[in-house]
């Protein structure tokens, strides 16, 4: 049956029609990760109305080649100008531009590209095998632990904001009240509409997001004048040749570094709102301080690359575990593709995989798959690369602005649509100007009507309230959503006060109780393994008397 | 000396807007067989939006004001010339929307991105001619895609029908 399903689904990314949308995707990214000022996250929401009259898994490939193409797209830019195409690259320009500027620009790609495809291709191999665990996992959740789930998502948001929390929660909050507006799920009836007929059927979840995140971007992107007329890129830049043979040796000679950072993006993949711009500074950094030589890093070294490219291609399949197996979506771009598939009226759950097998194959196989097309597509849009920067901002917005109004009308084919795109590109660009983050805003939206549902299914069940506490799964996701909350100010004082010693340690000890809780051997043993932690580093601080030490100057200052 | 800063107004705007949409969920129909009423949940994201606000204005005052900007840049002109860009192309968007049913989406569109072109570009009969070939160009590419490509009927207006 497995095999039946594999074969369903390989055949149907296979299909003529499919690859050739798939290499017209993974281009796309490619450029889209390339230009500065473009975002991963902008090129899949303007491939959506592309996709709508697809078949599910043809619309779902091609959007995966876009994600991949756009995570490798970075690379080229950051490369050859110093520029980082998207915050996914930046770690990668600190030894990337150094090692092009030596002479070696054709190597520095080189290593770029095969890292993100080893990188990619480890995640998507532990992405068909952890998915379908992580989903069973997932069958043990009671509405209660969703709930607390999609909060826990909420706060890990937030708190990525640093210093800016309290913003990102009021995003969330505001994110979640513009998914209650119009018909709810459960009863039916229509709320907050303020007599508008249209309101009284809500608002779509995609020209919503369309607005606060393309439409306002794009404004942003040509706000100041003089940049907005000038090229996309200053200086010259040239097509190099990929020194590809060399670059695999490279690469393969670093295996470990790509293993290590290849984890370190899968794990901030699962985290919800934790995506590649976090996983590459924090690979680049653990591979520095595992190098011998990691005063060296910075100047060109080959580490550098790996360590960024392996572990931002890694994120993909974190997000898309987490998205496939419990329906949250671990980043922007899955929250997108969450929405995608809620068009094409698949749910993603922990049955999902049960559910709907073919196409679940089918987007392992096309995640797979776009890493080949990435290396193969590389070279081709290297050129295209060269001359796209010659093009001023202002002519990219103002047709972009205009394809925007054609794919979100057709959607559902009414003008509303479209206008709902407009108020929220308005609201998306007030709120980058005031400093508050989308993603928690945007997190919201996706998931306020799970939220809803699953609260409304606990308390059906029953009132008692105390259940969100006495569950396990619950009383884990409520745990380090609440320290999560705190992590910002933790990350700050680090170092200055006396209470950030306890934060771990008590965090470890706090996250044990719940796995005590669970079912089986393994998850109790871990909670054992996290108490015993926990109580070794508050004995080791009460023997150094609660000193405090300076955090890891490196770190801090990336 | 105010302590007022741009927060502020901000977190007193979200107050208000807190209120005003609590005061809608008391409109909600009342279905009387479900658990969970369907303003319970509204009603609860708001409660949270407005202490989450009133920590966001007791933060905001604590900062005091903001610093005072440039002498071009300050006041509704300074803020006119700064979004500029943004505003016209808001303005030129609404237009394109309240047009629409008249103009339709392929000719609407195209003079929106001519304009959008001219507004943010420069303004030399040659670049006036290159943003002419753009626009055109790419919405009516893009026009063709859809309607003939992906069978989307997009909005034709009253003007073009009655040319042909």
């Amino acid at each position: 049956m497995i095999l039946e399903n594999l074969m369903t689904a390989i055949g149907a990314v296979l299909e003529l029609k499919t690859l050739f949308f798939m290499l017209i995707g993974v281009t796309a990214g490619l450029m889209a990760g390339a230009i500065p000022g473009f975002t991963i996250a902008m090129a899949i929401v303007l491939t959506l109305p592309f996709t709508f009259g697809m078949p599910s898994e043809q619309g779902l490939a091609t959007m995966l080649a876009v994600f991949v193409g756009g995570l490798s797209g970075g690379l080229m830019s950051g490369m050859l100008t110093g520029i980082p195409g998207t915050p996914s690259s930046v770690a990668t320009t600190f030894d990337g531009f150094p090692m092009a500027r030596k002479g070696k620009p054709g190597l520095a790609l080189g290593i770029g590209v095969w890292s993100s495809f080893f990188g990619g291709i480890l995640s998507a191999i532990l992405l068909v095998t952890l998915a379908p665990q992580l989903a069973r996992m997932g069958l043990e959740f009671g509405p209660w632990d969703y709930f607390a789930l999609v909060m826990f998502a909420l706060t890990i948001t937030a708190s990525l904001a640093g210093e800016n929390m309290l913003k990102g929660l009021i995003a969330g909050a505001l994110g979640l009240l513009a998914a209650t507006i119009g018909e709810d799920d459960i009863n039916g009836v229509a709320r907050l509409h303020f007599g508008s007929e249209e309101l009284k059927q809500g608002f779509a979840f995609l020209p919503v997001l369309i607005g606060l995140f393309a439409f306002s971007q794009l404004l942003s992107d040509v706000r100041d004048p003089e940049k907005a007329r000038g090229a996309l890129m200053k200086g010259r830049t040239e097509a190099v040749r990929i020194e590809h043979l060399r670059a695999i040796k490279e690469v393969l000679s670093r295996g470990l570094n790509v293993v290590r950072s290849s984890l370190i993006g899968l794990f901030v993949g699962i985290l919800p709102g934790a995506g590649s711009s976090i996983s590459n500074i924090l690979a680049y950094d653990q591979a520095k301080k595992a190098s011998k030589t990691p005063e060296k890093f910075g100047t060109g070294v080959a580490d550098g690359i790996v360590a960024s490219e392996s572990a931002n291609n890694a994120t993909a399949g974190g997000a898309l575990i987490m998205m496939m197996a419990l329906g949250i979506p671990g980043d922007i771009v899955t929250a997108i593709m969450l929405g995608a598939l809620l068009i094409h009226d698949v749910i993603p759950s922990p049955t999902f995989i049960g559910d709907e097998p073919v196409l679940a194959y089918a987007i392992f196989f096309a995640f797979f798959l776009a890493h080949f097309m990435m290396i193969g597509m590389q070279a081709v849009c290297l050129r295209i690369f060269v001359r796209v920067t010659k093009v001023p901002m202002y002519t990219l917005a103002a047709v972009i602005l205009g394809y925007c109004a054609i794919g979100v009308f057709s959607l559902h084919n009414v003008e509303f649509d479209i206008w709902t795109m407009f108020w929220f590109g308005i609201l998306g660009y007030t709120m980058r100007v005031l400093k508050f983050p989308l993603a928690p805003m945007i997190l919201g939206v996706v998931l306020g009507n799970i939220a809803e549902l699953n609260l409304s299914r606990a308390l059906a069940i029953s009132d008692d309230l105390t259940l969100f506490l006495t569950r396990p799964w619950s009383l884990f996701f409520i745990t380090v959503g609440l320290f999560s909350a705190v992590f910002p100010w933790y990350q700050k004082l680090i170092g200055t006060k006396k209470w950030t010693l306890v934060f771990m340690p008590v965090l470890s000890i706090a996250v044990s109780l719940p796995l005590f809780m669970m079912n089986g051997f393994v998850r109790p043993g871990i909670g054992g393994g996290l108490l015993l932690l926990g109580c070794y580093q508050l004995w080791k601080r009460n023997r150094d008397g609660w000193e405090l030490s300076a955090p890891s100057e490196h770190l801090y200052k990336e | 000396m105010t302590r007022v800063n741009r927060d502020s107004y901000v977190a007193v705007f979200l107050l208000a807007f807190c209120g005003i949409f609590f005061s809608a969920t008391f409109f909600v129909k009342d279905m009387g067989y479900e658990s969970m009423g369907s303003e319970v949940w509204p009603q609860l994201i708001l409660v949270v939006l407005f202490v989450l606000t009133l920590a966001y204005l007791f933060q905001a005052l604590r900062q005091g004001p903001d610093e005072a900007p440039a002498q071009e840049d300050s006041g509704f002109k300074g803020w006119l010339h700064r979004y500029r860009n943004a505003l016209w192309c808001y303005a030129l968007f609404f237009v394109f929307l309240v047009t629409l049913p008249w103009m339709g989406m392929l000719l609407g569109g195209v003079l929106f991105v001519f304009l959008a072109l001219t507004v943010l570009g420069n303004r030399t009969p040659r670049d006036h001619a290159v943003h002419a070939a753009i626009a055109v160009g790419t919405m009516s590419g893009m026009w063709a895609i859809f309607t003939f490509g992906l069978k989307v009927f997009l909005p034709a207006g009253e003007i073009l029908p009655m040319m042909y």
